[in-house]
């Protein structure tokens, strides 16, 4: 009897639905567990830090850096939680972007009202997407999102009368509510860190959430989940929508950062890309995300001379990565991690 | 159980209801004409020889298979033409043969997906009502592990007994255990007749697939008997261990000389 009592401690904490005691956010720094608490503590003093340090110009590559991780956050939400990969999070971003675009340049929408409504738009149009979508399964599934990507940056090159077509829409105001005008490089930085850490708390709570659990159970045995109450196309669909709402937010941040934007930036190698930092960094956790969005976007940065190299480098760099670290530099750290503790025992 | 009891326990509500239903695989007859109820508070055993329609039949009741013909009736509702997830929050529950467990994730996710399929099902149900559930379902299955581990930590019986554990604690109207017990030892299977015995508490009717004879004969009140795909026999357990016609079907017939 007495031998039970300290798990079902860890039952009480890790689940909010049973645990009574303590704040919401109490819970949630709990759940968390104390190394990961204090390594968020500190990144996020580094991330605070970072652009005293540097250049106006890498500024602004740690802008572009972040807002990838957003993109990639949803493919965390979508494929690390959900198991459903996507070639199209980079249209999705394209769409948040040219919403807030079309709203602040036509409609003379205020900044804020437009970032809304990017998020709503790219969450709606990825919900009814799919809908479609979801009635196939696995590479199929996988292959028509490919077909959508090039369906969508094909609306962007040649709606002339909707996106700008090859022009694309300049003149985007930047960010502001009020009087207030986040104009400078680093004004949109810690804007757009902003919104990264709370789509960061976001889906971690999500994570937590019994549609978190859904996802999971869908990712892992669809059978099974389907056994327990689930329901797989409406729930992978919400995780559809959920990344559509991040991946709006991402775009409707380019849109802001930019104050430009065309087709050539929301392209299938874009998409890929996402799907190679996940996979780079791990899917089993956002961190896996960050790290990978991290690397992928600073390297090309300090390695500069070697440009050419680059995607030789990419492809032989995933080709082993996927023979040594299946999991990811995230899951295989973890491994690494376990393995020398028992070993110290 | 003498009779009178087993007639007691016929008194209360019928749950499920089969009603004449058939499957075909191709050529294979999985199940023919297969009819027979279910009530609150009894333990239904399915017994037949490998093959002969058992898992299939639960696929079917689940709705992981479509039926050709026939109807599955809960409580007097039609959930014949329901996919799977509708059939689950009406109250069907069930185990697989080989654990369906969430590979990727911890114990206490898998733990919770029956907690959450039992608070979709009644909203009301309160979170400490399904805590002291959770805590006597972990004491009875003896699962004391530390439960962020993965599930790659459990032994082979002890993810069947997470899997019963996930399964009851979604408070079931309808309990399908796809061999609960098959490779389990004998401390485990006194767990897995624990859990069973507090699902009937909680009014569950259970359909229990069991290839062990003396555990069948101990947990089941009726058995009903599967051989190709057709019900032969069904009875309580004294009844149908002298079936001639069950005998048939698991040691053959015996030849005249």
């Amino acid at each position: 009897m007495k031998k039970n009592i300290p798990n079902l401690y860890v039952i009480s904490t890790t689940n909010q639905a049973t645990h009574t005691g303590g704040g919401f956010l109490t819970r949630q720094i709990k759940g968390l567990g104390r190394s990961s608490a204090i390594t968020s503590a500190l990144l996020m003093l580094v991330a605070m830090l970072a652009p005293l340090a540097v250049s106006h110009y890498f500024i602004r590559v740690l802008c572009l850096t972040i807002i990838t991780y957003m993109c990639v956050l949803s493919l965390y939400v979508l494929f690390g939680m959900c198991g459903q990969s996507s070639f199209m999070q980079c249209g999705l971003w394209g769409v948040g972007a040219y919403i807030t675009a079309l709203l602040t340049t036509r409609l003379h929408v205020p900044p804020i009202i437009a970032m809304l409504g990017s998020m709503a738009g790219t969450g709606l149009f990825a919900f009814l997407i799919g809908l479609v979508l979801f009635r196939l399964k696995r590479y199929y599934y996988a292959f028509s999102t490919i077909g959508m990507m090039m369906v969508l940056n094909g609306l962007f090159l040649n709606w002339t009368a909707g996106t700008g077509g090859a022009l694309g829409i300049s003149d985007i105001p930047p960010f502001g509510i009020g009087p207030f005008q986040v104009r400078s490089g680093m004004a949109n930085y810690y804007l757009i860190l902003a919104f990264a850490t709370g789509a960061t708390v976001m889906v971690w709570m999500l994570y937590r959430s019994s549609l978190g659990r859904s996802f999971m159970a869908i990712r892992d045995n669809e059978t099974a989940a389907n056994c327990m109450g689930i329901n797989s196309l409406i729930t992978k669909d919400i995780a559809f929508a959920l990344s559509g709402i991040l991946c709006g937010a991402a775009g409707a941040l380019f849109s802001f950062l930019s104050g430009y934007i065309s087709s050539t930036s929301f392209i299938l190698s874009t998409s890929q890309l996402y799907l190679v930092i996940i996979m780079l960094g791990g899917t089993s956790s956002p961190a896996g995300a960050l790290v990978g969005s991290l690397i992928i976007t600073l390297l090309p940065e300090w390695f500069r001379p070697l440009k050419d190299y680059m995607m030789l480098m990419y492809g032989m760099g995933i080709m082993g990565l996927m023979i040594v670290l299946p999991e990811g530099l995230i899951g295989g750290g973890k491994d690494l991690y376990d393995k020398f503790r028992s070993r110290r025992r | 159980m003498t009779s009178l009891e087993v007639d007691a326990v016929r008194q209360t509500k019928t749950v499920l209801k089969l009603d004449k239903v058939c499957k075909r695989f191709g050529g294979v007859i999985a199940a023919k004409d297969i009819s027979f109820e279910m009530f609150a508070g009894e333990v239904l055993g399915l017994i037949g020889p490998n093959g002969a329609g058992k898992s299939t039949l639960i696929n079917l009741i689940t709705g992981v298979y479509r039926v050709d013909e026939g109807n599955i009736l809960v409580e007097d509702t039609d959930i014949t033409r329901l996919p799977a997830h509708t059939r689950a929050l009406k109250g069907i529950t069930r185990t697989f043969q080989h654990p369906h467990l969430l590979q990727r994730s911890n114990i206490a996710t898998n733990i919770y997906l029956g907690t959450d399929l039992a608070r979709k099902k009644k909203n009301h149900i309160q979170a400490s009502q399904q805590q002291e559930l959770l805590d006597r379902l972990l004491q009875v299955s003896g699962l004391n592990q530390d439960f962020s581990e993965g599930i790659g930590k459990l032994s082979y019986g002890e993810q069947k007994l997470l899997e019963t554990v996930r399964a009851v604690l979604s408070r079931p109207k309808v309990l399908l255990l796809d061999e609960p017990a098959a490779g389990l030892n004998q401390k485990e299977l006194e767990k897995v007749e624990a859990l069973v015995q507090i699902a009937l508490e909680m009014d569950a009717a259970v359909l229990f697939i069991e290839h062990r004879m003396d555990l069948v004969m101990s947990v089941c009140h009726r058995i009903a008997v599967l051989n190709f795909g057709n019900l032969i026999a069904e009875g309580t357990p004294i009844q149908i261990q002298d079936d001639p016609v069950v005998i048939e079907a698991y040691l053959g017939r015996k030849r005249d000389a």
